[in-house]
């Protein structure tokens, strides 16, 4: 069984469209939508739309919709998991390659990267440095990615058992637990994917977020390689 | 007599300075005060017993400092504070300080036993409604 997850708050004017156009592209998915605490009708809107509904009690964070996701998939006996985001920038006919790596066995996890030749995606100045230190960090301790931000990915059980645990972040899960899966010995690689336009405003790259977000993500980078190095030496 | 002289011998008089008798009747109506207030909360169910000891030590601690005097000279001659007040004040807040970190510790896990069951709660409801309506489409064909 193959599961598609998109986390969504707040989307009822978004979602819809994107639920429709993956009935075309995705049909033998089975696309669960978590819905994270929204006051709108999310939730409900993606119910009609035949998707299965996860409602969070209370907004708790991008990381967090994931990873009830994830548990759910778990559960359900899922084999492949493809995630993709509700505000429509991801584009579903892209879902079948990412996921075909994972269900052919090559991969354990799939990015897809916006980078990759695909489509002609451009990033403003500030963010395309952000994005060159994490691949260079990343590079540093061998994982060898062009978007270390991307959302949209594909993995199999193995990657879900590991985000399923406590150290997932409930905020942005990126660089932090690419690396947490390479030095767990998971095979990631990448596909390139194309990018729509999308009404997105994204307030996580506004005021002091992207301070926070550096200073977050060297930190979470950080303590994963501190405790696995921990577990190695006391194994 | 050089400056230096004068200073520590003005040093020595703040050290062996008797505290008044209505400070240390305060600091104890206030150790005494603390243990009363946390038996209260206890009894009303607004603290639970495993976060008293901290308190109980506390109040414990303002009592022995005024009951036994020489305990505060000693102290601040220890850690090489001038005055009694300024080694209270430098204890208190390193104990504020790590009763607040201590907070934080539990805050996080907290927070991340409520996530968990806030997901535990959604992914239960949504197998509920799957075995619901799987039920009711059996029902229909039936």
């Amino acid at each position: 069984m193959k599961t598609l997850l998109i986390p969504a708050f707040q989307e009822e004017a978004r979602l819809p469209a994107v639920l429709a156009a993956l009935a075309d592209a995705a049909p033998d998915f089975e696309v669960v939508v978590v819905d994270d605490g929204s006051r709108d009708a999310t939730g409900e809107l993606a119910r009609r739309a035949g998707a299965t509904v996860l409602r969070h009690p209370f907004n708790l964070g991008y990381g967090a919709a994931l990873q009830t996701g994830y548990k759910w998939a778990l559960r359900s006996g899922a084999s492949v998991l493809v995630q993709m985001d509700a505000d429509g920038q991801h584009d579903p006919r892209d879902v079948a390659a990412l996921a075909a790596p994972v269900a052919a066995g090559e991969l354990d996890l799939v990015i897809g990267s916006r980078f990759l030749g695909a489509g002609d995606y451009r990033m403003s100045g500030l963010r395309r440095v952000g994005r060159d230190f994490f691949r260079a960090l990343l590079s540093g301790f061998g994982l060898r990615v062009t978007d270390p931000t991307s959302g949209f990915q594909a993995m199999n059980r193995a990657v879900l058992e590991l985000y399923a645990g406590d150290m997932f972040p409930s905020d942005y899960p990126d660089v932090d637990v690419l690396l947490c899966a390479h030095r767990h010995g998971l095979r990631v690689g990448e596909r390139p994917v194309r990018m729509l336009e999308s009404s997105r405003v994204s307030t996580l790259h506004a005021g002091f977020a992207p301070i926070y977000y550096v200073y977050k993500m060297l930190l979470s980078v950080w303590a994963a390689s501190s405790t696995d190095r921990r577990r190695r030496e006391g194994a | 007599m050089t400056s230096d002289e004068r200073l520590a011998e003005l040093r020595q008089l703040f050290l062996t300075a008797p505290e008044s008798t209505s400070t240390r009747v305060i600091a104890i109506v206030l150790s005494l005060l603390l243990v009363v207030t946390v038996l209260w909360l206890v009894r009303r169910r607004t603290l639970r017993a495993e976060y008293t000891p901290i308190w109980m030590g506390v109040a414990i601690g303002i009592a022995a400092l005024s009951l036994v005097p020489p305990l505060l000279g000693w102290l601040t001659h220890a850690v090489g504070a001038w005055t009694p007040s300024s080694t209270l004040f430098f204890f208190g807040e390193l104990f504020l300080l790590g009763i607040c970190l201590n907070y934080a510790v539990r805050l996080s896990g907290l927070t991340l036993q409520i996530k968990n069951l806030a997901q535990e709660l959604a992914v239960l409801r949504g197998e509920l409604e799957a075995a619901l309506s799987a039920e009711a489409r059996e029902r229909t064909g039936r």
